[in-house]
């Protein structure tokens, strides 16, 4: 049987909002300092909000876009939570309201610390941005599950090293397990499987899973007319590309790497034009539609397909379009997470960003691009941002730590052969 | 594919690790005055042994940092090919916190190489087959540093070369096969040349990046030109990097280590039971025989043995831990994608490395240095990618495939209450708690290893530019 409470699914949530430019030497300051203090006390204390995995803050600068129009610098917040949407915004106030009004503090249009609550959350839900695809390592764990079953592992790790087991088999080792947490009250809640999200939101994706495609069907003689001269224009388009790569300079790379490896994990964020026109405009809106259903619907459990590292990510779409911002939570170190998008996720890196200013040349949408190794490296590098605030619930879990725990709760009930039981013990 | 190396313009170090030449000597030397560098080069190159055939009794290398680079004169965009990493060093604070050298292997306590201490600007690597030799060679190496007024950082002493490094295991078996070097064998699995000298395609195909000068830097045409035909004179082919690092190892620590986690309830030792162990945490015994194909017990036969993978024989760890050292210094087909695949082998071979360490310790040298370890040297082609990735992501990462606060038992770094090492086991692991740290970082520096070509260049330009910007 299920738990009685359903557990959540995960939203991303963007905040962006302009800063202006008196504001960003004492900005960059201030993100200095929330760098070194970290963001789980006070005053943001995202320890003490339910359900974030993950918090950032970072400095988009000022800049201009291709046609030379200024667009003024911004902070962006983003967040990685278990919904309710509305309980975390309310608690961004109510909890992290000190560090929300110092940050946002530096935004003209915030209302600023003497404003009502209700002000403060309507901002902030105003200034949201939304997400064209957000991509969750395993759709509804909740944080709390997270928590509780590397607690899990914990203890049974412990109760194991306090033994010697030779000569038991695995199956008895096993049943040893499972009396003693059934002896403990505190892990009552382990011997049942993890509940699915609520009802409504399965339902809404079941729909979403099914309409999506039919509607595609729908439009196929229309999509399958317009598909070779798109394809014709794409390519055309691609060879009148005249891309240059840049290498990231020393002092901008010191900036970002001063906050990376610090643990398992780190935060990544780039950021970069789109071409013009409007041929890449549509091109990529459709792989963005493309990607958010993939996330939704197909890669949903363990891997974005094949890269195992990413516990979340998301595409936003910046300025009407104009830019883009990527940014994931992932385990390793950015030299191996580049490796693996070269050699596992290629295609949907072409797909995704061959549409971006300063990505290697494509070809056909997909080929080209990522395959250019050290191209592909520096181009991702010099689009890169540092994110100085950055915090995780579980830092010191890799996406496969917690896919393990996972499958040693799941292991706990149910009967297994002999050698589904030694399988089932070498996770711990 | 078949590529052609050079081998008349590639230093010799990256063909062979010279086995027969059983005595070695490395000078770390800073250049001093403006001419030094260039005369000291000059003075070196008829010297240099190549990767062509080889049967002398001495081989000499030299290797260069990036303020060498600078000293000698190379004009900043020239320098600025080269790697990032090796530009701004092994020891800046960010570097520092990547590849481990953090606590007690903080560059701070370096003996050498550390930012503040004498500028490191070469590398003279000197091989005999007697001492005698080698100290008749040693002799004229420092006459001549003297005479062009260049100074000697530190002298590294090695032992004997034996084959076993100093916690008592044979070392250096795993080797890459290098695609175009003799020892290529048809058939056989071999890494793309370029993944260790510059100029030729690498693992994805290309070229790895690498100082290209526009062809008026070179108007004697003393460099290749870029096989890439952009018609750039190529600083960087037929070279590579060179990673040098002392690794001092706490032998003593190590075998009490294994003693006290293996004595029975009274306290008494278990002279298999602490091979086993140490075994475990290698990954091979002590004779070399690799635990996959010798899981319970030595087997000197197989002390050389190199011909196995992972995956499909032991995909658990229960022979080989899934943490032991050689199991993350080179997984083979253990990891994604698709363990036990080639296209796991593929990746693999993305990260590999020449390895041409030797030990020193006591008995080395005169000097007052008593204390054990190895001067660890690799080639790589991409320092990110491959001496900096195996460090960073497979020996010091305490989640390695799959583990949750296991970095490498024998070399890794450990957060202060010591690091964890679990052998798999039926029915139950065996979980080693408090692990100490076993080997600390005593000096190190990134190099370049030019071509022959490339040397001749670097001796003949002008001297350092007088001003201008410096970056790193």
């Amino acid at each position: 049987m299920w738990g009685t409470f359903p557990m959540p699914y995960q939203v991303g949530v963007t905040i962006r909002a302009e800063v202006g430019a008196d504001q960003v030497p004492p900005l960059r300051k201030w993100l200095a300092d929330v760098a070194r203090q970290g963001l789980a006390e006070p005053p943001f204390d995202f320890a003490h909000l339910r359900g974030v995995h993950f918090a950032r803050f970072y400095l988009l600068e000022e800049t201009a876009d291709l046609e030379g129009k200024p667009i003024p610098a911004s902070l962006v917040f983003m967040s990685d939570v278990d919904a309710p949407l509305r309980r975390h915004l309310a608690e961004l106030v109510d909890v992290a309201g000190d560090g929300i009004d110092q940050a946002f503090g530096h935004c003209a249009s915030y209302p600023g610390p003497g404003a009502r609550r209700r002000a403060r959350i309507g901002w902030l839900r105003r200034h949201q941005l939304r997400a064209s695809a957000f991509y969750v390592n395993t759709l509804g764990r909740g944080l709390d599950q997270i928590r509780q079953e590397a607690r899990l592992r914990e203890v049974l790790e412990n109760h194991l090293d306090q033994r010697d087991w030779a000569g038991r088999s695995a199956a008895e080792v096993r049943r040893d397990l499972q009396a003693y947490v059934a002896g403990r009250a505190d892990l009552s809640w382990a011997r049942e499987p993890p509940a699915p999200p609520p009802l409504p939101f399965r339902i809404r994706e079941a729909v979403h899973k099914v309409a999506v495609p039919l509607a595609l069907l729908l439009l196929s003689p229309a999509l399958l007319a317009i598909l070779p001269f798109w394809i014709v224009a794409l390519r055309i388009a691609e060879l009148q590309d005249r891309t240059e790569i840049k290498r990231p300079a020393q002092p901008q790379l010191d900036e970002i790497e001063a906050y990376e490896d610090f643990g398992p994990q780190n935060p990544y964020a780039v950021v970069g034009f789109l071409k013009p026109g409007r041929l890449r405009l549509l091109t990529t809106r459709a792989v963005q539609m493309a990607t958010s259903y993939g996330t939704r619907h197909l890669f949903t459990h363990d891997s974005l397909a094949g890269v195992k590292t990413i516990h979340f990510a998301r595409w936003v779409p910046l300025d009407g379009w104009r830019r883009m911002t990527f940014t994931s939570n992932y385990d390793g170190a950015v030299e191996a997470y580049n490796d693996d998008f070269i050699t596992e996720i290629w295609w949907g890196l072409n797909a995704v960003f061959g549409g971006a200013v300063g990505y290697p040349p494509t070809r056909w949408l997909i080929w080209g691009g990522a395959k250019l190794e050290q191209p592909f490296k520096y181009t991702l590098r010099d689009h890169q941002v540092p994110v100085p605030a950055w915090y995780t619930a579980y830092p010191a879990l890799t996406a496969d730590n917690i896919e393990n725990n996972a499958r040693i709760r799941a292991g706990l009930g149910g009967d297994m052969s002999a050698s589904q039981a030694e399988q089932w013990l070498s996770l711990l | 594919m078949a590529v052609t190396l050079d081998l008349d313009d590639i230093q010799g170090i990256i063909a062979r690790g010279y086995s027969g030449l059983t005595h070695a000597r490395f000078t770390v030397f800073g250049m001093g005055g403006p001419a030094a560098g260039s005369a000291l080069l000059t003075w070196l190159l008829p010297r240099i042994t190549t990767a062509d055939k080889f049967s002398s009794d001495t081989a000499t290398h030299v290797a260069l940092t990036a303020t060498g680079l600078r000293r000698l004169g190379l004009p900043e965009r020239a320098a600025a090919g080269f790697s990032l990493e090796f530009l701004g060093g092994m020891a800046t604070p960010n570097r520092s916190r990547f590849l481990g050298d953090t606590g007690k292997s903080d560059p701070d306590c370096w003996g050498w190489g550390a930012p503040g201490g004498p500028e490191v600007d070469g590398l003279v690597l000197l091989y005999a087959r007697s001492a005698d030799l080698l100290n008749e060679r040693h002799a004229e190496l420092m006459r001549r540093l003297d005479e062009v007024g260049a100074r000697d950082v530190t002298v590294l002493n090695t032992l004997e070369r034996l084959d076993r490094e100093p916690f008592g295991f044979r070392d250096g078996i795993s080797q890459p096969v290098v695609e175009g070097l003799p020892k290529a064998v048809r058939g056989q699995r071999s890494v793309a040349a370029g993944e260790f000298v510059l100029g030729y395609p690498n693992g994805y195909g290309q070229r790895t990046d690498r100082p290209l000068l526009p062809r008026s830097d070179d108007p004697g045409r003393l460099l290749p030109r870029d096989p890439g035909g952009s018609g750039a004179a190529d600083l960087g082919r037929n070279g590579t990097y060179l990673v040098l690092r002392q690794l001092e190892q706490d032998v003593e620590g190590f075998w009490r280590y294994i003693g006290e986690a293996t004595q029975g309830p009274d306290g008494s030792g278990d002279p298999a039971a602490r091979a086993a162990l140490a075994a475990k945490l290698v990954g091979r015994w002590q004779s070399g025989a690799p635990l996959v194909k010798a899981p319970e017990r030595d087997d000197p036969s197989l002390a050389t043995d190199n011909d196995f993978g992972y995956h499909h024989t032991d995909p658990l760890g229960l022979a080989c831990p899934l943490g032991a050292h050689i199991r993350r210094a080179n997984p083979r087909d253990s990891l994604d994608p698709q363990p036990g695949t080639s296209a796991s082998l593929d990746v693999n071979g993305l990260h590999r490395l020449i390895r041409r360490g030797r030990s020193y310790g006591p008995g080395a040298g005169d000097g007052p240095r008593q204390a054990t370890g190895i001067y660890f040297i690799c080639l790589a082609a991409n320092l990110s990618r491959q001496f900096e990735f195996v460090q960073h992501t497979w020996l010091n990462n305490p989640t390695f495939n799959g583990l949750y606060d296991d970095t490498d038992p024998v070399t890794g770094s450990r957060h202060d209450g010591g690091g964890t090492f679990t052998a798999p086991a039926r029915p139950v692991r065996r979980r080693y708690r408090d692990l100490p740290q076993f080997v600390l970082i005593r000096g190190g520096a990134y190099f370049f290893l030019p071509g022959i070509s490339a040397l001749r260049y670097l001796a003949q330009l002008p001297g350092p530019v007088p001003s201008g910007p410096r970056t790193g």
